[in-house]
């Protein structure tokens, strides 16, 4: 491979690569505002400006294509003067809000402020005034002052979202960016603008105001939008999750995610609806009880059936570990024959990006643990006619709100004698349940899910609940988590009591004395996954190190499951 | 002396007369050679762009790959915004047909099918002027598809006129480029240079109005007649538009490498009131300064200007008499760049904002010795950090004017630093004790 020096380095690129490109695969990351790795070059912000030998001029990283033998120099006193000289232009008519700024502690000007600025400013001129509060769309604010022209946002409607909607207008630097006439921001993939913005200048209408970025803690795990999966944080303060933003997996989601699965899968987590404990259907309407009367209930409750009239539907919403173990409850508990999930499709929602049909994040996964009818038992349509029959009596349905995707269903789940659901939030199907576990949401539980692509991937907690601490269990902390005092308002937090699916049915078939699992130590969703390594094909080898933050492909025929 | 560009005749601007006076025979004389024999005599000819960087014309051309699947274009640059200048519009009104002859020649010498003629959005008359003699070309067969039977060859070009919208940076050739295809007026990043990726992503070649119309000439007579015109280095002559403070302002083709005296005092009929020179901008308001003193002996071509620290660009020379407000110039021409920075890249869009308001703080007389140095400073990290040559024609006005006429300015600002008064009181506005008790 070519070879160039940067800082004295000499480190190996690729032909065609630019310097900055190389330099950063070398872990020496100029540099930069208007550059993003998967966005076209503009060269606008010059602040990649470095020095090459025997060029007359200094260089922009960016732009300029790594050559065999090119010596640069990203540090040298011309480089220096000029990055200095840059970030000097920027500062002078930049707003000095950053107090009140959402982009603080996120901002790539602010970082470079402080490592590339002269630390005092020689401007005493008025600063220039452009339009504050100019809602771009539904979901995005654009503050004129803040912005830095570097066209990230311009070129990622362009070129990755396909919808041309922004623009630059004016001159020098009454430049700002306007949507077409008639136009607003509001792609699929419209609030990623605000994420590769370099400053605060495109805030998040969902978030902004709401809290400082170093006052909350961020964890990784994968969206639950659909079945593409995108690798995401959840952003959390005080217990609540804040805001979603997509983290890069070149191999599933790149540097984005849609505004739908950014908006719209984090809010039940927080909501007032939330299952907090188990409940019992007493006197026609549910009510609180502790866990253990909880399961003893169920468990009576599931012995006055014959095997062959209960029937199990687990989720495509559910981790692979609970579908895993209502299936080993099913088949090696009951006995019952009867089980499958239900198929969430919505042929309005994929699209050529990131959207997929599939509105569900673990339909393989589901397939791939077994959560399908044994050999003679019924599949979803047969359960739901056997129910109507009469022959199947008793349902026991995980973390999947049937009833509002399938309204017909209605007087289908009435006919039931026993209704057992796990569910994270009270919804139309829990109000027609006997028993209710409170199942914990994506948020809140380790696990593994498998996207459309055949890659399995991990859901990790943000949200600590009564049973599952936040720094005994490894989450990710912020400075209030590490340092707030019970009495601070933001460090106490509303923790609920919830236990994941797979924990539920343990203790349950404990309860109807049966040990499911033979090892005792089954503690862990990464005990579960544990056991399904061994025990299905498409996981053998696998655990949670080697899946990992970014997942890995399973060895199976995608095109077959499909 | 032989005038090349615009000569002495009478109508020549009318098709009929401009074939009378040997009109379209460099075409016919070029279409019977090969086209690397034309970019060859260019070259040797010695021709350097008229527009300002003064590039050699025929190493552009040779530029152009030979081989492409795609399509080529040639651009030729009348968006003649630069202040001072005014010469290609004497060229659609007085020798229109010569510069689509010359477009003719360099089409077929580079291979294009097309050339545009951008032209300033504000030359309303002359766009209409140039129109009309380029539909007079067409109607008798010199240009399009009628030039197969008007010359006996295979070779033919279209040339398509097209209107600028107003802005100074569209005469910047890769954001006239982008203001052709229909986008916004941005310089683009170089490399790739046109030549790789000019219009729409192919091989294009863009000429200066006046570089183009000298290339008949050249054909015509030989590379060796013309490249024994004026000054060796930069052969022919030279559109010398000479404005403000003179008796007879206006466009004079002469030579290169007059002398800038002789063009002031002989042809421009010297100062009025006899007054002194105390500035001279040689080549439109972009480029730096002479001080009046300093102008004796001083040539007019791209190498003699270098040597005394300023440049040829387009030959718009102005002059300015002991009277004139230097502080009131600079700040003028700042204002001009601060209006025409496109406002992409950093440096030009805050720096030439800057470099205004501080210089109309001096006009204020509320200016220091230090803003004197700040202005040089600004001017100076503009300089050299921009995309395009904007950055260069902003700072070096200011930095050049500041730094040579340092005296003048100094007369012009207090020698104290002055600390900004809305600064003072801001610092002080929230301290919950009296200003005066606060002690030094």
């Amino acid at each position: 491979m070519p070879k160039l020096v940067v800082d004295g380095k000499e480190i190996e690129f690729k032909q065609g690569q630019t310097i900055i490109e190389a330099a950063k695969e070398a872990g020496n990351t100029i540099p930069h505002f208007c550059w993003h790795p998967s966005l076209s070059v503009s060269g606008n912000c010059r602040v990649c400006l470095v020095e090459v030998e025997k060029m007359p001029k200094l260089v922009i990283a960016c732009s300029t294509l790594a050559a065999e033998g090119m010596i640069v120099h990203t540090a040298s006193e011309k480089a220096l003067a000029a990055r200095n000289a840059v970030m000097e232009f920027l500062l002078i008519n930049h707003p000095l809000d950053c107090p009140i700024c959402d982009e603080a502690g996120e901002c790539k000007l602010q970082d470079y402020a402080y490592a590339h600025g002269v630390g005092e400013s020689r401007f005493v001129e008025e600063k220039t005034h452009k339009d504050k509060r100019v809602p771009l769309g539904p979901n995005i604010m654009f503050d004129g002052d803040r912005c830095i022209s570097c066209s990230r946002c311009i070129r990622f409607c362009d070129e990755i979202a396909g919808a041309p909607e922004l623009t630059f207008v004016k001159r020098g630097d009454r430049v700002t960016i306007v949507t077409y006439p008639g136009r607003q921001l509001e792609n699929p993939y419209a609030m990623n603008v605000v994420d590769i913005c370099p400053v605060g200048a495109l805030t998040n209408r969902d978030f902004r105001f709401k809290a400082r970025v170093w006052d909350m803690s961020a964890n990784k795990t994968i969206c639950q939008g659909c079945s593409r999966g995108c690798n995401i944080e959840l952003w959390v303060r005080n217990n609540e999750i804040l805001r979603i933003t997509p983290r890069q997996n070149d191999e599933v989601n790149s540097y984005w995610m849609c505004d739908h699965g950014r908006l719209n899968t984090f809010k039940f987590v927080n909501a007032d609806d939330r299952v907090d404990g188990p409940y019992l259907r007493r006197e026609g309407s549910l009510a609180k009880v502790g866990w253990d009367e909880a399961f003893a209930a169920a468990a009576s409750e599931l012995k006055q059936f014959n095997k062959n009239e209960i029937a199990f539907i687990g989720s495509a919403f559910a981790s692979c570990e609970d579908n895993y173990m209502l299936r080993e409850f099913a088949l090696n508990v009951i006995g019952s024959r009867h089980i499958d999930f239900m198929r969430h499709s919505d042929s309005n929602f994929g699209d050529e990006i990131l959207r997929k049909n599939d509105i569900t994040p673990n339909t393989m996964g589901a397939e791939l643990v077994g959560v399908t009818p044994a050999a003679g038992g019924l599949n979803f349509d047969g359960i739901i006619n056997s129910i109507n029959e009469g022959k199947i009596k008793a349902l026991y349905l995980i973390e999947d709100d049937i009833l509002s995707a399938n309204p017909e269903l209605e007087n289908t789940l009435a006919k039931l004698n026993l209704f057992i659901v796990h569910s994270s939030n009270f919804n139309k199907t829990t109000t027609l349940a006997d028993i209710v576990f409170p199942a914990a949401a994506y948020a809140e539980k380790n696990g593994t899910m498998v996207n459309f692509q055949g890659r399995i991937q991990r859901l990790m907690p943000a949200v600590a609940t009564l049973e599952q601490d936040r720094s005994l269990d490894g989450m990710a902390m912020s400075r209030l988590d590490k340092f707030g005092t019970r009495f601070d308002r933001w460090a106490k937090g509303n923790k609920r009591d919830v236990r994941p699916t797979w924990k539920i049915i343990l203790s349950l078939s404990a309860a109807a004395g049966y040990k499911l699992i033979r090892q005792a130590q089954a503690n862990m969703a990464e005990d579960i996954f544990e056991i399904m390594s061994k025990k299905i094909d498409a996981f053998k080898g696998l655990d949670y190190d080697k899946i990992g933050e970014k997942g890995i492909m399973l060895k199976i025929d995608v095109a077959e499951k499909a | 002396m032989e005038k090349i560009v615009l000569p002495d005749i009478k109508d020549l601007h009318l098709i009929d007369v401009y074939i009378k006076n040997n009109g379209f025979n460099a075409v016919k004389k070029a279409l019977l050679q090969k086209p690397d024999d034309i970019i060859d005599q260019v070259k040797r000819s010695g021709l350097r762009g008229r527009g300002g960087a003064a590039f050699s014309t025929g190493l552009k051309w040779s530029f152009m790959p030979k081989t492409t699947d795609k399509p080529k274009y040639l651009c030729v640059n009348g968006d003649e915004s630069e202040p001072g200048s005014f010469k290609d519009r004497q060229i659609f009104e007085y020798n229109p047909h010569q510069l689509i002859e010359g477009i003719l020649i360099t089409c077929y010498a580079i291979g294009a099918k097309t050339a545009y003629v951008y032209i300033r959005g504000e030359y309303h008359k002359w766009i209409k002027l140039f129109q009309k003699a380029l539909d007079d070309a067409y109607s008798q067969g010199y240009v399009g598809k009628g030039m197969k039977t008007k010359f006996q060859t295979d070779f033919f070009c279209d040339i398509y006129v097209h209107k600028g919208a107003g802005a100074y940076i569209c005469g910047e050739e890769s954001s006239l480029m982008n203001s052709l295809e229909g986008k916004r007026g941005y310089p683009r990043v170089k490399p790739p240079f046109p030549a790789q990726f000019g219009l729409w992503g192919c091989p294009t070649t863009i000429n200066n109005v006046e570089t183009i119309t000298n290339v008949p000439a050249i054909i015509n007579n030989g590379w060796e007649w013309f490249s024994k015109i004026g000054e060796p280095k930069h052969p022919g002559t030279i559109l010398y538009g000479i404005s403000g403070h003179v008796n007879k302002p206006g466009v004079y083709e002469l030579p290169s490498g007059m002398l800038l005296t002789d063009l002031i005092y002989n042809y421009a009929g010297g100062v009025p009131g006899n007054k002194k020179i105390l500035c001279v901008i040689p080549g439109g308001s972009s480029m730096p300064p002479l001080r009046g003193d300093k102008i004796e002996g001083v040539k007019m071509d791209a190498e003699s200007l270098k040597a005394v620290g300023t440049s040829i660009g387009t030959g718009g020379i102005i002059v300015m008499d002991e009277d004139t407000d230097l502080v009131k110039v600079l700040a003028r021409i700042a204002k001009f760049y601060y209006h025409e920075s496109c406002g992409q890249c950093t440096p030009c869009r805050e720096g030439t904002g800057w470099m205004l308001k501080i210089l109309n703080r001096i006009l204020n007389n509320e200016g220091s010795s230090k803003d004197l140095d700040l202005l040089i400073s600004v001017a100076s990290n503009i300089e050299g950090n921009t995309i395009c040559a904007l950055g260069e024609a902003a700072a070096w006005p200011v930095k050049f004017m500041v730094q040579r006429f340092r005296d003048y300015f100094e007369k012009r600002v207090s020698p104290e630093v002055l600390i900004p008064v809305a600064n003072k009181v801001h610092s002080m506005r929230h301290t919950a004790f009296p200003i005066a008790d606060i002690k030094e």
